[in-house]
C-alpha cells in the first residue's frame, strides 16, 4: 500500500501554494515525486512473494488505463466504455509489431520491446483520434453508446482477419524478455544495447494456437479474476503436472494457459526434452485460466533461477505507470487540466473566454486512447498472448467500475480503482474458500459486488474513495467544494 | 438474387426484437431523457424467469406473461432505486449508474441460473416452411414473433394516441413543467414509461430466446444493435424506433449472409458512426440544434 500513502504525499506537498506559484517547479518536484514512488515501488516488487509481484503487475497495468479513465470520464466528463477497445489495440500492435517487424532496425536500433510498445502508443493515438473527433460531437448517452460500440465491434474485428489477427483464438507472442532473461533461445537473440533485449523469432509453429479454446464468449472475462486466484492456487500444486504432448492433443481442454506454456516451450526449443517441460497448471485448472485470461504463475518453473518473471513483469508494468502518471499529473495540474474542467463544468463559458469545446474534448480521448494502448501492450506482455475474448466489454466495463469506485477525478483514485478491481476479486474467493460457496456464487460474486457497488457510490458518494475522503477533509477545514471537482 | 430474398427474409423476426429493444429505449429516452444501458440486462433477468416458468410448466403464454409482469416490475424497481435518487443531480452519474445495473445483473443471473447458455424450446416450429416447392427462411416462429411485435406496437400506438394516460406521458416527456401545472402527476408518468418500456424489453428477450440461446450476456450484442435504431431513429420516436429497428435486422442479415455473422457488430458500429456524423439528431427527431 505504500504507493497510495506516497501520492497521498504528492497531492499534499504540491498544494502548497509555493508549488503552485512555479510551473518549472512543479514539473521537477513531480519528477521527484514519481521517481519515489517507482524506487519504492521496485524495492517492494524485490522483496515480495513473486505471487505478488504478479498482482503488482496488474495493478500497474490497471492504473495505467485508469489514469486515462480519469483524464476523459473525470475531467472532460465523457463517459467511455472504449478504452478495452483502445487496449486491444495497443495489445494488437505489441503484437503484431514484434511478431513481425523484429529484425527491422529502426535508427540503428534493434527491435525491441520499447520500439513495439511506442508503435502501440501510436496506433492508440490514431484510433483515439478518429474515434475522438466522433465522440466530440456527442453526448453523454450518445458516446457512451458509440464507445459502448466500439468495446463489443473491435474484438469482432479480429475474427474478420483470421489469419493477421488470430481470429476467435488470437496470438500467442513471444514476450520480449530482457537478455539473460532465458537460459537458451533459438539464436536470433542479440543484444541490441537496450535494457530489454531483442526478441526472438517464435520457433514453434503454435501448436496451441489452433486448438486453443475460444475466448471471445467470455464478456466478463476482465471482471472475472476470481478465477485467476484458482488457477493460481492449482498452480502451486507440483503433482498436478501433465506432459505438455499429453495437453497439446487434448485440444478441448487447451486454454491460455497452455497457449502460454507454448510460448515458453517455443523458447525453450534449444533444450532437447520439450517433451518433459512441465504445465504446473495441471489438468484440473485449465479450464480457469481462460476466464481470467490470466496465469503468470504458470511460468515460474519454466524459467532458470535468477530471473522470476512476474517481478520481470510487475517492474515493466511499474515503469510504464510510473512514467504515464508523471504525464498526467502534469497535464492534470496544469494548465490543460483546468481547461478540461472547464469545457466539463460549462461549454458554454469555456468557449467565451476562447476555449475550444471539440478540441478539448478530442484532446482528452486521444491522451486517453494513448494510456489504454500502452496499457494494452503491457497487458499483452503479462498474458504473452492477445485475443478478443482478453478485451472485451468486460474489460472496459472494469475500468469504469474502477475508477467510479476509486474516484473519478483524482489519479490517486485511479490507483485505488486499479487495486480495487484487482483485489476484490480475491477477498471474494478468500471468502468463498472458508465458506465453501458453488462455484456460481463465486464466480459472479466479484461482479455482483462492483455492479451494487458502483450504483451505490454514485447515489451516495458520486466522488468515490478520494472525493469522498477530500470532501470530508474539506468539511473539518470549513470548505466546501464538490465532490467532483 | 434468391439469396438476397433469403437473407431478407431471415432478417424480420430479428428486426422485430431489434425493434422491441429500441422501443423500450426510446420509451425511456422520452420519459427522463436518459438511455437504459440496463434495459437488455432487464429483459435478460425476465427471459430466464419466463425460461423457468417454461421449464416448470411447459406454457409458453403463461412464460411470456410472467415474463412482461417482471419487466413492469423491475423496470419499476430500477427506476425508484436508482434513476430517480440521481438523475437530476448527475447526468454523468446516471449513465454509469444504469451500467452498475446491468453489471449487477448480469452477475445475479449468473449466480442464479449458472453461466452456460441454455436454449429456450419455442413455442411452435422453428423450421423453415415449405411454400411454393422450396424451403424458405421463414419458420412459423418467425411469423408469431412478428405478429407479438405487431401486436405490441399497435398496443402502444393506441395507449399513446388514444388514451389519457398516453397523453399525460406525452406531456410529461416534451415539457415537465407544464403538464405539472396542468395537473399531469409527472412522476408517476416517468414511472409509467419506464415499467412500460420494461414490458417491452421483456417481450423483445422471450422472442429472441428461442432462436439464440440465453446466457446473462448473451443480449449485449442486442443492446448494440437496438442503441444504434433508436439512435437513427431519433430516441424519440417510436416509429423511428420501430423502422430502424426492423431495418437494422435487415441489414444485420444481409451483413451475416453475405460474409460472416462476426461482421454484425462491426456493421452496427459503422452504421451509429454515420449516423452520429451525418445526422446526429437521428431520421425521425424534432430536435433543436444544440448550443454547443
Amino acid at each position: 500500500m505504500s504507493n497510495v500513502s506516497d501520492v497521498k504525499n504528492v497531492e499534499k506537498l504540491s498544494s502548497t501554494q509555493k508549488l503552485r506559484s512555479f510551473p518549472g517547479n512543479r514539473i521537477v518536484w513531480h519528477a521527484v515525486i514519481v521517481g519515489a514512488v517507482w524506487l519504492l515501488l521496485l524495492l517492494l516488487n524485490n522483496n515480495i512473494d513473486p505471487l505478488y509481484s504478479s498482482y503488482l503487475a496488474l495493478v500497474a497495468m490497471y492504473a495505467t488505463a485508469m489514469f486515462g479513465m480519469t483524464i476523459l470520464v473525470g475531467l472532460s466528463g465523457q463517459v467511455s466504455l472504449g478504452n478495452g477497445a483502445l487496449m486491444a489495440v495497443g495489445g494488437y500492435v505489441f503484437a503484431l509489431t514484434s511478431m513481425n517487424w523484429q529484425t527491422v532496425p529502426i535508427f540503428g536500433w534493434q527491435w525491441n520491446a520499447v520500439w513495439s510498445m511506442v508503435f502501440a502508443g501510436l496506433g492508440g493515438i490514431l484510433i483515439g483520434g478518429i474515434v475522438g473527433g466522433l465522440a466530440a460531437r456527442l453526448k453523454g448517452p450518445y458516446l457512451a453508446g458509440l464507445t459502448l460500440g466500439l468495446a463489443v465491434g473491435v474484438p469482432a474485428i479480429t475474427n474478420r482477419f483470421p489469419e493477421l489477427l488470430g481470429g476467435e483464438n488470437g496470438l500467442m507472442l513471444t514476450v520480449p524478455y530482457p537478455a539473460g532473461g532465458y537460459a537458451a533461445s533459438d539464436g536470433s537473440e542479440a543484444a541490441a544495447g537496450t535494457d530489454s533485449g531483442t526478441e526472438s523469432t517464435d520457433p514453434d509453429a503454435d501448436p496451441g494456437i489452433d486448438s486453443g479454446t475460444a475466448t471471445g464468449e467470455d464478456q466478463y472475462a476482465e471482471l472475472d479474476l476470481s478465477e485467476f486466484d484458482q488457477g493460481l492456487d492449482e498452480n502451486i500444486d507440483p503433482n498436478a503436472s501433465v506432459g505438455t504432448e499429453d495437453l497439446l492433443t487434448e485440444g478441448d481442454l487447451l486454454t491460455l494457459d497452455d497457449l502460454s506454456d507454448g510460448g515458453d516451450l517455443g523458447l525453450e526449443s534449444a533444450e532437447p526434452t520439450v517433451e518433459s517441460s512441465i504445465d504446473p497448471n495441471g489438468d484440473t485448472g485449465v479450464d480457469l485460466g481462460v476466464d481470467a485470461g490470466l496465469d503468470p504463475s504458470g511460468f515460474t518453473d519454466s524459467f532458470d533461477s535468477g530471473f522470476i518473471i512476474e517481478r520481470w513483469q510487475a517492474s515493466m508494468a511499474i515503469a510504464v505507470a510510473c512514467l504515464v502518471a508523471f504525464a498526467a499529473l502534469n497535464l492534470i495540474r496544469g494548465r490543460q487540466g483546468r481547461v478540461w474542467k472547464a469545457v466539463r463544468d460549462d461549454p458554454i463559458a469555456a468557449a467565451v473566454v476562447g476555449i475550444s469545446p471539440s478540441g478539448s474534448k478530442v484532446s482528452a480521448f486521444v491522451i486517453s486512447s494513448l494510456f489504454a494502448a500502452l496499457a494494452g501492450a503491457v497487458f499483452a506482455q503479462i498474458l504473452s498472448f492477445v485475443g478478443p475474448g482478453a478485451f472485451g466489454l468486460g474489460l472496459s466495463l472494469s475500468l469504469l467500475v474502477g475508477i467510479v469506485l476509486g474516484g473519478r477525478s483524482s489519479l490517486l483514485g485511479a490507483i485505488l480503482g486499479a487495486l480495487i478491481i484487482v483485489w476484490l476479486p480475491e477477498l471474494v474467493n478468500g471468502l468463498a474458500g472458508d465458506r465453501g460457496w458453488p462455484d456460481q456464487i463465486t464466480n459472479n460474486a466479484p461482479n455482483l459486488l462492483y455492479g451494487l457497488l458502483v450504483v451505490a457510490v454514485v447515489l451516495a458518494a458520486p466522488g468515490g474513495i478520494t472525493g469522498t475522503v477530500r470532501s470530508w477533509i474539506d468539511k473539518a477545514q470549513g470548505k466546501s467544494r464538490s465532490p467532483l471537482s | 438474387m434468391t439469396n438476397f430474398i433469403d437473407f431478407l427474409l431471415g432478417g424480420f423476426s430479428n428486426g422485430a426484437v431489434i425493434a422491441l429493444m429500441a422501443l423500450a429505449l426510446v420509451m425511456v429516452w422520452r420519459s427522463t431523457r436518459m438511455v437504459n444501458f440496463a434495459q437488455v440486462g432487464q429483459a435478460m433477468f425476465t427471459t430466464y424467469i419466463a425460461l423457468t416458468i417454461q421449464q416448470s410448466t411447459g406454457n409458453w403464454l403463461l412464460a411470456l406473461a410472467v415474463a412482461m409482469g417482471a419487466g413492469l416490475i423491475l423496470g419499476t424497481i430500477v427506476f425508484f432505486l436508482v434513476i430517480r435518487p440521481v438523475k437530476n443531480s448527475d447526468t454523468t452519474g446516471a449513465i454509469i449508474a444504469t451500467f452498475g445495473v446491468l453489471i449487477a445483473l448480469q452477475a445475479g443471473a449468473g449466480m442464479i441460473w449458472g453461466g452456460d447458455p441454455e436454449g429456450f424450446l419455442p413455442p411452435v416450429s422453428n423450421a423453415g416452411l415449405e411454400f411454393a416447392g422450396r424451403i424458405w427462411p421463414i419458420s412459423l416462429y418467425d411469423i408469431l414473433v412478428l405478429a407479438v411485435t405487431a401486436a405490441l406496437v399497435i398496443g402502444l400506438t393506441l395507449l399513446f394516441t388514444r388514451t389519457s394516460l398516453g397523453l399525460s406521458m406525452r406531456a410529461a416527456a416534451f415539457n415537465p413543467e407544464v403538464a405539472r401545472l396542468s395537473g399531469v402527476r409527472v412522476n408517476r408518468m416517468l414511472i409509467t414509461g419506464w415499467a412500460i418500456a420494461g414490458a417491452t424489453g421483456a417481450v423483445g428477450g422471450v422472442l429472441i430466446a428461442p432462436v439464440s440461446t440465453i446466457s446473462p450476456n448473451s443480449f449485449d450484442i442486442l443492446l448494440v444493435f437496438a442503441f444504434t435504431a433508436a439512435v437513427i431513429g431519433g430516441l424519440d420516436s417510436l416509429i423511428g424506433a420501430v423502422t430502424f429497428g426492423i431495418g437494422t435486422g435487415l441489414v444485420i442479415s444481409l451483413v451475416s449472409g453475405y460474409t460472416d455473422a462476426s461482421n454484425a457488430p462491426v456493421v452496427a458500429l459503422v452504421l451509429l458512426a454515420l449516423n452520429l456524423l451525418l445526422k446526429p439528431d437521428g431520421v425521425f427527431s424534432h430536435h433543436g440544434s444544440r448550443s454547443v
